[in-house]
């Protein structure tokens, strides 16, 4: 059958937008095969996928480097012990300590350390040409919303005993004909709480990279006509940055307020 | 006629919900800062919960948006 010009065009336009589809869809979902170039794929063992690996490399990193650098700690820190100080001591005085009191936001920073510089380094990561952000996969996230949900349920019987904790869910000053109503959604709220904390972290890290995708797709789609698509993908990815940074601080932070609403309920 | 599935429409209202929420954070957060800026981190942390929150909302609905096209 004989096509008219515009209609080529678009049966054109239609297979590249099919094959830019199925470029993103395997670049955003978790797979066995490492696409460190277009052309230069990796098969990863059985039991490892690309998502799996980043998160036991970038665990790996930290736990080396960092390492490395708090043993030699001096009387007056430079270089990336300077840049550590200054992340841990923000995350102790200004987001742990106000949320859960001296003692155990003492006790329990070391824990929201982990918490920021492992997000980070997993949000930052996705941003490297070659690597994909592992948390990008729900899989990843809930994990890590687990992590805090494990210390607000299990924390909490360990530090004030079964019956706090089950009163805890009770707020003070409200009229006994209510509570019936009111216990039951404080409950729920604990795990949708967690829940949002995953699906949050998950979502803005996934939203990040389909954008860019989709802008870098229209240049593949339309050729030279999308060239200002490639100011508007530089401009998200400077966002992206900042979301990443963003992401982690808001995540330790919800984690401490969720926890300290646990370890010391409002009475 | 218009093809394609209603999804698209739920994510497009979806953003209208959280600019808004996270817009009339980020206006009260400011007009508390003009009253009184020797407060100004506690307002910015105040400000950055509350968009965060707003924000864990909207995400979750375009990600539902987004299983939704299927």
């Amino acid at each position: 059958m004989i096509q008219t010009n515009v209609e080529h065009a678009a049966n054109l336009v239609q297979a590249k937008s099919d094959a830019v589809q199925a470029y993103m869809m395997h670049h955003m979902m978790d797979s066995h095969e490492w696409a460190w170039l277009p052309h230069l794929h990796m098969k990863l063992p059985h039991f490892l996928t690309v998502n799996g690996a980043m998160v036991i490399g970038v665990a790996v990193l930290l736990a080396v480097v960092l390492g490395l650098t708090a043993r030699r700690s001096q009387a007056v820190p430079s270089g990336l012990l300077n840049v550590l100080e200054f992340f841990a001591k923000y995350i102790r005085n200004e987001m742990v300590i106000p949320f859960l009191g001296e003692k155990d936001g003492r006790k329990m920073a070391p824990m929201f350390c982990t918490l920021f510089f492992f997000i980070l380094v997993m949000n930052l990561a996705g941003l490297i040409p070659c690597f994909y952000s592992a948390t990008a996969n729900l899989g990843v996230t809930a994990a890590l919303a687990l992590v805090t949900l494990a210390f607000m349920i299990f924390g909490t019987i360990y530090k004030n005993g079964f019956v706090a904790f089950c009163k805890g869910f009770v707020p003070p000053g409200i009229p006994k004909a209510m509570l019936v109503m009111i216990v039951p959604i404080e409950v729920l709220s604990m795990f949708i709480r967690t829940m949002a904390l995953a699906i949050r972290l998950f979502a803005n890290m996934l939203a990040g990279h389909l954008v860019i995708y989709s802008l870098l797709g229209m240049i593949v789609m339309f050729g030279f006509y999308a060239a200002p698509a490639l100011l508007g993908a530089l401009g998200i990815y400077l966002l992206e940055v900042f979301v990443a940074f963003l992401q982690a601080y808001i995540f330790t932070l919800l984690s401490a307020i969720f926890i300290g609403e646990r370890y010391h309920p409002a009475h | 006629m218009l093809s394609g599935s209603i999804a698209g429409v739920g994510a497009g209202l979806v953003t209208i919900g959280a600019g808004l929420g996270i817009g009339l954070v980020g206006a009260s957060a400011v007009s508390g800062i003009a009253r009184q800026p020797e407060m100004t981190a506690k307002i910015q942390v105040t400000m950055l919960i509350a968009a965060a929150l707003v924000e864990g909302v909207a995400l979750f609905c375009a990600v539902l948006c987004l299983i939704g096209t299927k």
